[in-house]
């Protein structure tokens, strides 16, 4: 009897260690700067005029419904806006005593080992190799979890469709244009040219240029070079990040190596547990018959060794 | 008259000559110019280059090194501390139309000998250019539709105007 | 029902009405009652009175969840991405479920069948919460028709999510497999049950396996946000061990909290084997509490020195975490401590429910108070939503109730394994007197109406 027992429940945990094997595939990579052709954004918020000529682009780029206030309305810097489902970029006005107020573009900044893609249950994310992080709204369940995980909160809902809600961030202009080679269209229409396109290695080394030609000009810090494994989208300022609402306090370690202890606990859990468990069984119950020990017929059973 | 007159003399002509802008020596230089005459959302609008020229009395101050007299950048001077005036002067020689083009990027990434990798586009340029310093002086004009106005196609890129979402009316502060 | 059955009204307890005759599902499903009597029964019931105010009002704002969409039951927060529905419903409703793993591995496994009297009750508790938690998360998701693609169509393996959504699946079947065997006593179909007897064991360790790693999966989701949740609340290398060791004593704490109500709402459906065991066996499940208690004391102040995260006490939100380990935690284990040695059935009950408490608040703190506690404002959730997630909640006390007043899980079918059992005494008075001065309180006097006294019984 007990030996039919023991195999079944390795039948039992084979099953699920199968199962296991599923889960919890988190590949220690030592750090991933980005695919080697990978293409970026360097966001000079001293150029930055706040036109929100950029919003307006993507707007009419990724078909998005007409605003509420036009794109030429600056009273909208009044309040701190973020991104959501009718506006995957926005662009927001931050105080600043030594340079007047400064402008800062904010929109999904296609990290290199993106956390909304870790977290994505149904793989609905892709990094694509010329570095957007892209979405597929046709598997994606709406669990949110790549909300929670965004470091910068920049996914959106679209919570008013009741039927086919979807996640709404940039994505690059991946579909139009980056596959094409072509700059976004934020990018192209900036008057002011405060957004650059080109190889990410490439605007690193422009971006740290400009800071030591001119160093007055900039704080010199260029934000995504290394904040969360680096991110596609870089940012230059005159002021520290903090001052323009970014997180300064992020390390550099990309989101999934907080998540990678447990998951490779997993397979180790769905094997040592099967053993572990059947053995205590089989210590605590040594000498007694355990059927005889249950007691769904009659009545009075209970306390019996 | 006398050697040392006729040498006084020459160099009075010589001073008035350096310091008289090119459009009084004969160069051709625009009084006006028709600037964003490719534009799709805003219509092109005349320069007045000559008022330009009266306000800054400075080539190099928009021109940089390429006229004018030198410009004291450290970063300029560094290597064109020699240059003289160039032959092609207007922002469009130098500054690209499409300066995000496959074709440019590739150049940038291939190209060793090439120097200036951060030259902005013609479009950045400009903006940078006369924006940079409109904003230190008063009076100049900064917002978008006080250079230049809006076409049609571009009230309805921006949602405004005669595209404004109805009962919230564009606060036209470009 | 305490009335009808103390008229002399026999409940459904075995196969066999009377002699030769069986019940029938229609008679077994009304109680044994006739429908006027069971109609009656439900009315005067003022507990029902309060259901059907919290359904008519909660009902259609569930159907226009679906009609409408989040939109109109949430406030649409992009910053607050997961509300009540999942803060309350999933992640406090799972560890409070734990029961059903922690009390088949007890019995099964370690042997301890001096606690079998309260195993199903564990086991339906371990169900119920689970299969709630995942209707709390078909109303969250933005599309729930598409809750099979991370099993069926794509696969994001790497996802914590995933796991926990095969895990659950899984675990379910499990689940639901072995409450089946009081179902299958019930409708009378005892191969069925034989044959879950026959795999309990491997069920048993498959339940084991798969609760650890999906309560510890659930801790490991918020390690995907971490600057996002309170540092005090947050452990980058511990919080999947947090949620997994508070899961303990608040799934044996949640046994004792329905076993309570239980016996005082419905002593009339419990038997004398569990009228008789349940201060023992509630001894035992609070022993394990406390010692969870303590465990889980610990690794939360090792959390702390791990990161040298004191300073974070002296905060306001200090304060609040303070707070949340003293009333859910440190009160109860000193309770229990106490209670415990001195047999003091009431005390006992209290820390239960307080660790219930201290449990759902440590999950709603962490999912949705203390998360973007950096971020300027705070999320109230909207009216709709609380209403939504109170309704679903009270329709999982309907169900419970629906069940434990059917199946056997307060009491044992006769006859299940041997024919013609001897019949329990037809009164409830009898069961009173078996049970002991601490358990319910002795029946009135027989009349129709229910007094006010009467605390909510049956429908």
């Amino acid at each position: 009897m007990k030996r039919r027992d023991f195999l079944k429940v390795c039948l039992a945990g084979g099953a699920t260690a199968t199962m296991g094997g599923l889960c919890g595939k988190a590949w220690g990579s030592s750090s991933f700067e980005g695919y080697p052709d990978g293409m970026g954004v360097l966001v000079d918020t001293t150029r930055c005029i706040g036109c929100r000529s950029c919003e307006a682009a993507c707007n009419k780029e990724q078909k998005m419904p007409v605003p509420e206030v036009p794109f030429d309305n600056t009273s909208v810097f009044d309040e701190t806006r973020r991104t959501d489902e009718n506006a995957l970029t926005v662009v927001n006005r931050y105080p600043s005593k030594e340079s007047g107020p400064v402008y800062r573009k904010q929109q999904c900044n296609h990290c290199n080992e993106p956390a909304c893609l870790t977290s994505c249950f149904v793989n609905a994310y892709t990094k694509t190799k010329e570095g957007a992080v892209i979405y597929n709204s046709k598997v994606c369940v709406g669990c949110r979890n790549c909300m929670i995980a965004c470091p910068f909160n920049m996914p959106g809902y679209s919570y008013s469709s009741a039927f086919n809600p979807v996640v709404k961030k940039c994505i690059f202009c991946y579909d139009t244009r980056l596959k094409y080679g072509k700059p976004p269209a934020c990018v192209d229409i900036c008057p002011q040219e405060a957004l650059t396109f080109g190889h990410r290695k490439d605007l690193l080394k422009l971006a740290h240029e400009r800071i030591r030609e001119t160093p007055d000009r900039y704080y010199d810090h260029v934000y995504g070079e290394k904040e969360v494994g680096g991110t596609s989208w870089l940012y230059i300022s005159n002021i520290s990040p903090d001052q323009l609402g970014m997180d300064n306090t992020l390390g550099n370690e990309p989101i999934i190596s907080n998540v990678k202890d447990f998951l490779g606990t997993v397979p180790m859990v769905l094997t040592i547990w099967p053993a572990l468990f059947t053995g205590i069984h089989l210590l605590a119950t040594r000498n007694k018959d355990h059927h005889d020990d249950h007691a769904n017929h009659s009545g009075q059973e209970d306390d019996q060794p | 008259m006398s050697a040392q007159r006729l040498r006084f003399a020459v160099m009075v002509v010589a001073t008035m000559l350096a310091l008289t802008p090119g459009s009084a020596l004969s160069l051709s230089v625009p009084d006006t110019l028709p600037l964003n005459s490719q534009g799709k959302l805003y219509e092109s609008f005349q320069f007045d280059h000559a008022r330009h020229i009266k306000l800054t009395r400075e080539c190099s101050g928009c021109h940089h090194h390429t006229a004018g007299t030198l410009v004291e950048d450290p970063n300029c001077i560094r290597c064109h501390r020699n240059s003289g005036e160039n032959k092609v002067v207007r922002c469009r020689g130098c500054h690209l139309a499409d300066p995000f083009s496959a074709a440019s990027l590739r150049e940038k990434n291939s190209n060793p000998n090439m120097y200036h990798l951060d030259k902005p586009g013609l479009k950045g340029a400009m903006h940078q250019n006369c924006i940079g310093c409109h904003k230190k002086v008063a009076k100049a004009p900064i917002g978008c539709t006080e250079c230049h106005k809006r076409k049609k196609a571009g009230d309805a890129f921006y949602s405004a105007g005669n595209f404004a979402p109805r009962g919230k009316p564009g606060k036209d502060e470009h | 029902m305490k009335t009808i059955i103390a008229q002399g009204m026999k409940t459904v307890d075995s196969m066999e009405k009377s002699e030769g005759k069986k019940w029938t599902l229609t008679e077994k499903l009304l109680l044994g009652l006739p429908l006027p009597y069971y109609i009656g029964q439900a009315l005067r019931n003022p507990f029902n009175w309060f259901l059907a105010l919290v359904f008519a009002i909660g009902i259609p704002l569930i159907l226009g969840r679906f009609a409408f969409g989040l939109s109109w039951v949430t406030h649409s927060s992009n910053d607050y991405p997961w509300g009540l529905f999942l803060g309350f419903g999933l992640f406090a409703m799972v560890p409070l479920s734990s029961s059903g793993f922690q009390m088949g591995t007890a019995c099964e496994l370690f042997g301890r069948h001096d606690l079998e009297p309260l195993e199903r009750l564990g086991l339906l508790n371990g169900l119920l919460g689970y299969f709630f938690a995942v209707v709390y998360l078909l109303v969250d998701l933005g599309q729930p028709w598409r809750l099979p693609y991370p099993m069926m169509v794509s696969f994001g393996p790497a996802a914590v999510l995933f796991l926990v959504a095969w895990h659950v699946a899984t675990y379910l079947s499990v689940q639901i497999a072995e409450v089946s065997a009081s179902f299958f006593e019930w409708i009378g179909f005892l191969p069925g049950k034989k044959a879950i007897r026959k795999i309990t064991l491997g069920l048993t360790v498959a339940g084991i396996i798969l609760s650890t790693l999906h309560q510890g999966a659930l801790g490991a989701l918020f390690t995907y946000a971490p600057g996002k949740v309170h540092p005090l609340w947050y452990s980058a290398s511990f919080q999947w061990l947090y949620f997994f060791v508070s899961s303990l004593p608040g799934g044996l704490c949640m046994v004792i909290t329905v076993s309570t109500i239980a016996s005082r709402t419905m002593f009339w459906r419990c038997d004398e084997r569990f009228a008789r065991n349940l201060d023992k066996v509630t001894v035992s499940l609070a022993k394990g509490a406390a010692m969870g208690l303590a465990t889980y004391l610990t690794i939360k102040l090792i959390g702390v020195a791990h990161d040298n995260k004191w300073s974070y006490l002296a905060t306001g939100w200090g304060a609040w975490y303070l707070f949340e380990i003293g009333l859910g935690v440190v009160l109860p284990l000193t309770l229990f401590t106490m209670a415990i040695r001195n047999n003091m059935m009431k005390l006992i009950r209290l820390s239960a429910i307080l660790t219930v408490f201290g449990v759902v608040l440590n999950r709603v703190n962490t999912a949705i108070i203390t998360f973007n506690w950096k971020l300027p404002h705070r999320e109230i959730p909207h009216w709709r939503e609380l209403i939504v997630s109170l309704t679903i909640f009270c329709i999982y006390i309907a169900v419970y109730r629906f069940i434990l007043y059917r199946l056997p899980i307060l009491y044992q079918w006769k006859g299940v394994e041997e024919p013609a059992a001897a019949l329990v005494p037809a009164t409830a008075a009898e069961h009173v007197h078996a049970g002991g001065k601490h358990i319910g309180e002795a029946l009135p006097a027989a009349t129709y109406c229910t007094s006010a006294a009467q605390e909510a019984e049956e429908y």
